[in-house]
């Protein structure tokens, strides 16, 4: 018998924000790359969450919204200080450990009852330890597949624990609003909903042809395998190799592309300061898209030498991003550094190279940065990503 | 246009031709062949823009004038009919390609001959002439350390200049670097050097014959060769070549020496298990043996020992796979002499005993 606990973060960017600064506290908070123009939200607090702002709104319709919020900007290397932190607090209960992305994770459980015993028991050890480590809270969702795991870890936030047990997977997907079945937004939703299938309970008795036929092969497997609480391959096989990755699913469809050009900067420096956090280094990366019709592609990049610094990765994700996207409105985007090694070797050189000598400054600044802010030396961020002052807006 | 003539003696040169063409789409004049028909000759020209290529061939001749074709059509259509003699005649804006023998016929479109880009051209009293032994030979011993990396174009090709009595080619990816200097007999002119692409040195490779001479001109966009009915061009790459000079290490510390067949067998087993992206492999030195492995990974780890003649201290030494095998594979001697200072400085492969030319590379970190 599996056993699948989800793990995430409540509202981990403005939890962050208001555990180093209890002045914030209880406020609506907005984390989010932010220059006027550009920018979309990257977390909100709860408080927030009620003036109607989500993840991946861009920036400028949160402040129409929620114009008394606080506006933050994105201090990634303290986030990955402080997910760091909690994923090796996960990895004490578990070595099968698949970091999700910044603030989820997916661990196995299966088999460790005599260790931690209970699957509650062992929850509730692993939410103390995260607060007492972090003041970070949490929300666990436990279920036989790592698909119903992470759904069941979205119904009771924050702090929340749903617990499903074998036999009750697809029970369990009955009793659910339809808003609750991961992996399909908005516009899918209002497709099914014109086709009367307006409740979980209703998509349930359609067949999987018929789905098929409505939806696609891809889209039509997707939502028959989810609303029966099977594992539709989310996290899909596992890489051979280590990777790290980091993944947006949009409430609604993005097909506008400075939306999503923030999205992948954001991205990029996630996974820069990740890398640098396990001392790792890459040459590749993979970029992920699903379409609004549940077409989903990857494709990846490799490079002549390692990424140095979240620039080279941002700018290998603008090129695939390029020459893979075909314009259509994206319901998910995935960035990933695949093939990670050990720091990589280095190899001498011959001549001295002006080039490579100026990347590996702004990287090492980079660097420099992440250690300074990991070690409490203050807030230092792009000036690219700071909030621009309201008065500073250009009037229309 | 039509002439007749033997389907191998064409199709060998038409294949030749599709070696330059690198454009596959059938609307380019350059993805054509271009062929002209006059006094019983045959002329065949390619190009890729860079590099220029014509031959002649004898063909009997029934009506003169000049067309070019689809030259990947052209060869597969070659490919594909038996031996024998072939009729190829101009129709309007097609040839018809017909065996005498069968009764099939091809008809394929063209393109007319004046689009064909002029190919470059230079007085055939520039040209010296040098054995094509050594030409050859010069070449094998470098162009593999051409570096493929675009930002340093510069660096795209081999370095090819005149040396007193004779003349250096010098190729490097800024990692390890390949020289020859050879003393070459003949009329060899002053000239700057330059930078010769590597495509049209590993078709004089593969292509020129072994025996005889090369005829080489140059002038300061262009590379010209010549050798049998054959004439090669290719455009320089501009750009300062590196001051190569500099890193070549005037003396260095410690030698040591080994049987090059051995060492390469035991690298090949090696391999097995090299770390594919860094292709890391230690050298462990010590008095008379070498101890070569691989990286320790997962899945496993190899190790074999050599005996070499050395004196000096133990020493560990990291090299990428390659940059070691690719020289001693186009070494032409039965030991090589390998020199260092330190552990992270260049190291020097040298034949024993020393002839003309010599490999460097730089060690990686290694640990």
């Amino acid at each position: 018998m599996r056993r699948y606990f989800h793990i995430d973060l409540d509202a981990f960017f403005a939890s962050v924000e208001s555990i180093d600064n209890p002045e914030l506290h209880g406020k609506p908070l907005i984390v989010g790359g932010a220059s006027s123009r550009r920018g979309v939200v990257s977390t909100c607090s709860y408080e927030a969450r009620r003036f109607g702002v989500h993840s991946a709104m861009p920036i400028a319709e949160a402040r129409r919204l929620c114009p008394q919020g606080i506006y933050l900007p994105v201090r990634m290397e303290r986030y990955v200080e402080l997910s760091s932190k909690v994923m090796s607090i996960y990895a004490d209960f578990t070595p099968e450990l698949i970091r999700v992305s910044i603030d989820e994770a997916n661990l196995d459980m299966t088999g460790t009852e005599r260790l931690w015993g209970s699957p509650e028991e062992a929850a509730a050890a692993i939410k103390k330890r995260v607060r007492e480590e972090t003041g970070l809270s949490i929300s666990v969702g436990i279920a036989p597949n790592r698909y119903l795991a992470k759904i069941a870890s979205g119904i009771r936030k924050p702090d929340g624990l749903v617990l499903v047990e074998p036999g009750q997977e697809a029970a369990f997907m009955r009793g659910l609003e339809l808003d609750k079945l991961w992996g399909a937004g908005v516009k899918t939703r209002g497709r099914l909903e014109e086709l009367g299938l307006d409740t979980m309970e209703k998509l349930c008795s359609v067949g999987r042809e018929t789905l098929c036929q409505l939806f696609g092969k891809a889209g039509g497997d997707f939502l028959f395998m989810g609303s029966h609480g099977q594992d539709p391959g989310i996290y899909g096989q596992e890489p051979k190799s280590r990777s790290i990755s980091a993944e947006t699913t949009f409430e609604r469809d993005v097909r506008d592309r400075e939306s999503l050009e923030s999205v992948l900067l954001g991205m990029a420096e996630e996974l820069c300061a990740r890398m640098y956090d396990e001392g790792l280094s890459s040459r590749t990366i993979q970029l992920k898209l699903r379409y609004e019709d549940f077409e989903t592609l990857g494709a990846r990049e490799t490079m002549r030498g390692p990424f140095i610094g979240s620039a080279g990765i941002y700018d290998a994700a603008l090129r695939v991003l390029n020459r893979k996207w075909d314009g259509r409105p994206l319901r998910l985007i995935g960035l990933g550094l695949a093939n990670l090694g050990a720091g990589e070797v280095e190899q001498g050189s011959l001549f001295e190279d002006d080039s490579d000598r100026a990347a590996k400054k702004s990287a090492a600044v980079e660097r420099a940065v992440f250690e300074a802010s990991k070690r409490g030396l203050g807030k230092i961020t792009r000036a690219r990503l700071v909030p621009k002052p309201e008065k500073d807006k250009p009037k229309k | 246009m039509k002439f007749t003539c033997d389907k191998n003696a064409f199709q060998k040169e038409i294949s030749f031709a599709q070696e330059i063409i690198s454009s596959k789409s059938a609307v380019s004049v350059v993805s054509n062949v271009y062929l002209e028909a006059f006094e019983n000759t045959l002329v065949i020209r390619a190009t890729d823009i860079k590099i220029g290529f014509e031959t002649r061939i004898p063909v009997e001749v029934q009506e003169p004038g000049g067309i070019t074709v689809f030259c990947d059509k052209l060869g597969g259509i070659l490919g594909s009919i038996p031996e024998g003699t072939i009729e190829i005649e101009q129709k309007d804006n097609r040839i018809i390609i017909k065996p005498t023998f069968k009764k099939a016929q091809f008809s394929l479109k063209t393109i007319s001959s004046e689009q064909f880009p002029q190919l470059p051209d230079i007085d055939d009293d520039k040209y010296f002439s040098l054995p094509a032994a050594d030409f050859k030979a010069m070449i094998a011993q470098t162009v593999f350390a051409v570096s493929d990396d675009e930002t340093r174009y510069f660096m795209n090709g081999v370095f090819v200049e005149r040396a007193e009595e004779g003349l250096v080619t010098v190729a490097t990816d800024g990692r390890r670097l390949a020289y020859v200097k050879r003393t070459l007999s003949g009329n060899i002119p002053d000239f700057k050097g330059v930078i010769v692409p590597p495509k049209i040195l590993s078709l004089i490779l593969r292509r020129a014959p072994e025996e005889g001479l090369i005829d080489v001109a140059i002038n300061d966009k262009n590379i010209f060769v010549k050798f049998g009915l054959y004439r090669l061009s290719s455009i320089l790459i501009e750009g300062q070549f590196p001051n190569y000079q500099k890193v070549v290490p005037e003396s260095q510390k410690y030698e040591l020496s080994f049987k090059r067949s051995e060492f390469l067998e035991a690298l090949k087993r090696v391999s097995i298990f090299v770390e594919q992206k860094s292709r890391r492999t230690f050298f462990a030195i010590s008095e008379n043996k070498i101890v070569l492995s691989s990286e320790e990974s997962e899945v496993g780890t190899a190790r074999e020992e050599i005996s070499c003649t050395y004196e000096g201290p133990e020493a560990v030494i990291a090299m990428n796979y390659r940059y070691i095998d690719e020289p001693l594979r186009v070494m032409d001697c039965e030991d090589v002499l390998m020199r260092y200072t330190e552990t992270s400085r260049a190291v020097t492969l040298s034949p024993l005993p020393e002839s003309d030319y010599f490999h460097i590379l730089m060690p990686m970190q290694v640990d």
